[in-house]
Parts: C-alpha cells; sequence; structure tokens
C-alpha cells in the first residue's frame, strides 16, 4: 500500500487514560507554574 | 578560542551534518521527503519542534534579555501551553485525516483555491524575511566573536543546512534537531553550573539568586495590566496564547513536524511535551542570564560587550575619562553589593540598596554614553562575551557549536517549509499537476537547495545589523498571524463560512491589525485583533442571503 494510503491510527494517551484528562492536567500543570513563578518574584522582590 | 576549542567546534558540525545524512538515507519519495512517510516518533518531532522554534538568537539574547530587563520575557510563553492543548484536540486529528502535506492544502478542501493561494502568500512572505534573517543574526555575532569575516560564518552555516536538509529531507532535519537539543541541554546546564562556580568563595548560590532578586532581576511574573507593556501576566496569556495558536497551527515550519507523526496520538505527545517543557526551559535560560549579571557584580564586564565597537571606542578622546567613570561606578556598586548580602537589618539593607541602585544607575549611564559614541547595540553580545572569556576550554568550543547548530536547526525547518509550501501549494498546484512522484521529488530537493541559496544570499547582501531587525521579523509575524489563525478558526469551526466570506475576513483582518498597530507597539495584540476580526467578518459576510443563480 503506497504511504499515502496508509490509515491514520488515533490511540489513547500513554496515561491518564482519556486526552482530555492529559489536557486538564497540562492546564493545572500551567496554572502551578504560574502560581510557583509568582511566588519566586514576590519572595525575592527587592 | 583555543585549539581545543576549534577541535570540538569542528567535531560537533562534522557529527551533526553526519549524523543528518545518514538518517535522511531513503527519503525516496515525496511522502518520505516532505513527512518521512509519517513515521516519526513523539519525542523526536517534540524536540524537533523546539529546535525549529529556539533560533540561535534564543541563546545569544534571552540570557542577555534577563541581564538587562530581568526575567518577565518568560511571560511570553504562558500562552504555548495552552495553545498546545487546543491544537492537539483541533488541528492535529484535522490535518492528518484530511491526509495533506501542508496547512494550506487543507484550505482549498474546506474553502477554495484562493483562500489556499492567499494564506500561501503569507507564508511565504513572511518566512522569506525570516529565513535570511536567522542566518545572518548569528552569523554576525560569531564573525566578531570568533574574528571570522562575516561571509564566512555565512556560508559554512547555510552550506552545511542546505547539504543534509536537501538530501535528507525533513527525516534528517528531525534527526539531527533531536541531537541538537540534546547538546542544547547539556550546554545551558554547563553553562549555568560555571557561571555559579565563577562566583567569589564568599558569595553562595542563594546570595546570588537574593543579589539578582534585588536588582529587580528576577521579576518573573508582573500582574500589573498596560497595554502598551510587551510582557505581562495578560499579555502572555492571552496575547501570545493567539500568537501561538498561530505559529504552531498555521505555520507550516511547524505544523510539518507533527504532520510527520505515525499517529495523531505521537503528534499529540509531540506538542504536549512542548506544553510542559518549554516553559521551565526558557527560565532556566533567563535565569542564566540572572547569575552572568552577579558574576559581572563582582568582575568588571567592558564598557562595551560587542568586541570590535569596544576596540573603536579605546581609539576616541572621550575614551579614558568614561573608562574611569564606569570603573568608579563598578566599585561602588560591588561594595553595594557587598553591603547588600552582609545586611543583617531592614535598615542596613534599605541603605545598601540605595548605595547599589546609585552605583548602578551610574554604570548604566556610563554604559550608555559609551554606546552613543559608537552607534552600537551591544546587547546580544553579553552572553557571547562571557561565554568566550570565562568558560573553561573546550566549552567554548562546545557553546559556540550549540549557537551554530541552533541557528542551523531553524534555517533547516525554514528552507525545509518553503520547498515543501513551494512545489505543494504552488508549482504541484498552479503549473505541473500530475506529473509522477520522482518529479516532485527531485522538485522538492531542488527548491530546497534555491531557499537555502535565498538564505545565504539574503544574509550576505541586505541584513547589516541585527538588534532592530529581529525585533522587525517576530513584528512582521505578527502582522500576519492574526489573519492566518482566523482563517484557520473558520475553516475548523464555523462550517456556514464558505471561501468568499473567509477571503474577505482575511483582506479585512489585514487592515484592523494595521490600525492596531498604530493604537499599541505591544505587538502580541495584533494577533488578537488580527484573529477576532477576521471571524467576526467573515461571519457577517456569511450572514449575506445567497442569490440564486439566474
Amino acid at each position: 500500500m503506497p504511504d499515502e494510503e496508509r490509515p491514520i491510527p488515533d490511540e489513547p494517551p500513554p496515561v491518564l487514560g482519556t486526552w482530555p484528562r492529559v489536557y486538564a492536567f497540562v492546564l493545572v500543570y500551567l496554572a502551578v507554574v504560574i502560581l510557583a513563578f509568582y511566588i519566586f518574584t514576590v519572595h525575592f522582590a527587592p | 578560542m583555543t585549539t581545543l576549542d576549534w577541535v570540538v567546534l569542528f567535531a560537533w558540525l562534522i557529527f551533526l551534518v553526519s549524523y543528518g545524512l545518514w538518517r535522511g538515507r531513503g527519503s525516496d519519495t515525496v511522502n518520505q521527503y516532505l513527512l518521512a512517510g509519517k513515521t516519526m516518533p513523539w519525542y523526536a518531532m517534540g524536540l524537533s519542534i523546539m529546535a525549529t522554534q529556539a533560533s540561535a538568537i534564543t541563546f545569544i539574547s534571552t540570557p542577555a534579555q534577563a541581564y538587562t530587563d530581568g526575567m518577565r520575557f518568560v511571560q511570553f510563553y504562558f500562552g504555548l501551553p495552552i495553545a498546545m492543548v487546543i491544537i492537539c484536540a483541533t488541528a492535529v486529528p484535522i490535518f492528518h485525516r484530511a491526509k495533506v502535506y501542508t496547512a494550506y492544502e487543507y484550505l482549498e478542501k474546506r474553502f477554495d483555491a484562493k483562500t489556499r493561494s492567499l494564506v500561501t502568500l503569507i507564508f511565504l512572505i513572511q518566512r522569506c524575511a525570516a529565513s535570511g534573517v536567522a542566518l545572518a543574526a548569528p552569523s554576525i555575532a560569531l564573525s566578531v566573536i570568533l574574528g571570522w569575516p562575516f561571509r564566512v560564518t555565512t556560508f559554512v552555516m547555510g552550506g552545511l543546512v542546505i547539504v543534509y536538509t536537501a538530501t535528507g529531507g525533513i527525516k534528517a532535519v528531525t534527526w539531527a534537531d533531536v541531537q541538537q537539543m540534546g547538546v542544547i541541554f547539556g550546554a545551558l546546564v554547563l553553562a549555568l553550573v560555571i557561571a555559579i562556580s565563577l562566583l567569589p568563595s564568599d558569595v553562595s548560590f542563594i546570595d546570588a539568586v537574593r543579589l539578582a532578586g534585588e536588582a529587580g532581576k528576577l521579576n518573573v511574573v508582573q500582574t500589573r495590566f498596560d497595554w502598551n507593556d510587551r510582557y505581562n501576566l495578560w499579555t502572555g496569556l492571552i496575547g501570545a496564547t493567539f500568537l501561538m495558536l498561530a505559529y504552531f497551527g498555521t505555520d507550516q515550519s511547524q505544523v510539518q513536524r507533527y504532520l510527520t507523526g505515525r499517529s495523531i496520538g505521537q503528534s499529540r505527545l509531540s506538542l504536549l511535551f512542548n506544553a510542559i517543557a518549554k516553559v521551565p526551559m526558557q527560565f532556566f535560560i533567563l535565569f542564566i542570564g540572572t547569575m552572568v549579571f552577579v558574576f559581572f557584580l563582582f568582575v568588571r564586564p567592558p564598557l562595551v560587550f560587542q568586541p570590535v565597537e569596544m576596540k573603536r571606542l579605546e581609539t576616541m578622546e572621550q575614551y579614558p575619562a568614561l573608562e574611569a567613570r564606569h570603573e568608579r561606578a563598578f566599585d561602588q556598586r560591588q561594595v553595594a553589593a557587598r553591603h547588600l548580602k552582609d545586611a543583617r537589618d531592614s535598615s542596613t539593607r534599605d541603605a545598601a540598596l540605595a548605595e547599589f541602585r546609585t552605583a548602578q544607575m551610574e554604570m548604566d549611564a556610563a554604559h550608555r554614553d559609551a554606546l552613543q559614541l559608537t552607534g552600537a547595540n551591544d546587547t546580544n553580545y553579553i552572553f557571547l562575551s562571557f561565554v568566550t572569556h570565562y568558560l573553561p576550554r573546550g566549552i567554548i568550543g562546545l557553546i559556540i557549536g550549540v549557537i551554530f547548530t541552533a541557528a542551523m536547526s531553524a534555517i533547516s525547518g525554514e528552507i525545509n517549509s518553503l520547498a515543501t509550501v513551494t512545489v505543494i501549494d504552488v508549482y504541484r498546484r498552479h503549473f505541473r499537476r500530475d506529473a509522477p512522484d520522482r518529479h516532485y521529488l527531485l522538485a522538492s530537493r531542488v527548491a530546497t537547495v534555491l531557499w537555502g541559496l535565498y538564505a545565504i544570499l539574503f544574509a550576505t547582501f541586505f541584513v547589516h545589523g541585527f538588534g532592530a531587525l529581529i525585533e522587525a521579523v517576530n513584528q512582521v509575524g505578527s502582522y500576519f498571524y492574526g489573519t492566518m489563525l482566523g482563517v484557520f478558526v473558520l475553516a475548523f469551526f464555523v462550517k456556514r463560512v464558505g471561501g468568499n466570506a473567509a477571503f474577505a475576513g482575511a483582506l479585512v483582518g489585514e487592515a484592523a491589525i494595521v490600525a492596531c498597530s498604530r493604537l499599541t507597539s505591544a505587538y502580541l495584540w495584533y494577533n488578537v485583533a488580527g484573529c477576532l476580526v477576521t471571524v467576526a467578518v467573515a461571519w457577517i459576510v456569511s450572514l449575506r442571503p445567497v442569490t440564486a443563480p439566474r
């Protein structure tokens, strides 16, 4: 079968079971990173 | 640079090109050459996406940005994880299932040929300039630092990129990027460790971080909203999300990376890897800049970091007075920094901080006057100056090699995507529709070589400085990305909108961006304005009743 004809498989993520859960994890992670940076900024502000 | 540094530099360059050529073998169909036969694993795509986005300027100017302006630039990347999640949920499965080579090919399937052609043209215009500057900017910096003629560095970098990109296609580009990112990570960690180890023995790591904070360099998150401020929490979360959506969702230099995935899941993982890794990575690079700043609190920095301009300054009659003023201010700042470090109560600390700020202002004034005399902008030479003067033998060659290859990875990604769009969206669409696969493979290789030569010639003859130019290229991107994003948002989400409405929306969207640019110089907002206006106008046009043909 030519390369172009090959069906494109969709597969579940390796962790957390579903893609929406993985997306939610990434957004929560971003919120935690921003919060940590904010605390860092306030702590070391002149 | 010592002999050992030269050996490390050339060994790394030779290894990288050979490895790219080896991994790129077997690219003997258009699908293999442009999409790697859709066989790529997530980590290779993820690192390649990161390498394509991180040009040499990232490693030259990002630490310098922290040195001069603090770490607030990291907020520019806050929109990236949000954009990645949206793209994973929408664009990735749509592009994969449409079985397209380019993002713009999909637009003809969804709208019509003219909308595809318009967006193709926008992509080619903005990437044309960017590819030349991506090559020229590090060439200028490296030629100054290495003492090579500018054209030599340009031809070395451009020539090596053409060899492995034209031969091995996207497989060579992607696997070379994987190696490059590995070495880049290692070199950055080394640079930070060495910067900290070079601090005076009585200055601990915690002291260094505290001093950077007192100097206002650890301003990572700025919550105050200011329409004209380029980097704060809100421009990062809103403006940058739109920019990243456009860059990763509509720019072929990125779309092509994740179209090489062997499954939709692998492509998603590659983008989510960037969503997780990119913000900490930028924080890390900026943090290196703050440690370089602390290092120069105890070791006097040159009056001007650009070595050629510094030599010129030394011949001027104002130089001795300026140098004496700079040295005096440095001595005062060093004493103030030690007072600040040793301060135990708030009154001592406040007095030391006032003393520090006065000395810092005096140093900045002397530096500014020196730059005015020379007419130079030395920001992009701060990190290079630190690397070449203070890092151990061998490590200098490695870091310079990393900067070389960071430039090469960005350029290879750009000429590869320019060639793909030229062949698929222009040549195959408008000039030769039904040629055999071998014909398009040859056309792709020829287009890659031609775009590579173009980048070399553009860099050699049209780029003469890079401070303002880099900023200009970033802004040029923001002049178009909003519209491109708007068209794709219509394609994905607004079913009732057809080709004519999308085309009209794109034209009005561009006009809105021009209007927005007159209101604010904070260019991240142009992406928001362009996208929203494009979508709104196309939607309104689509409400117009359709006249039945007579």
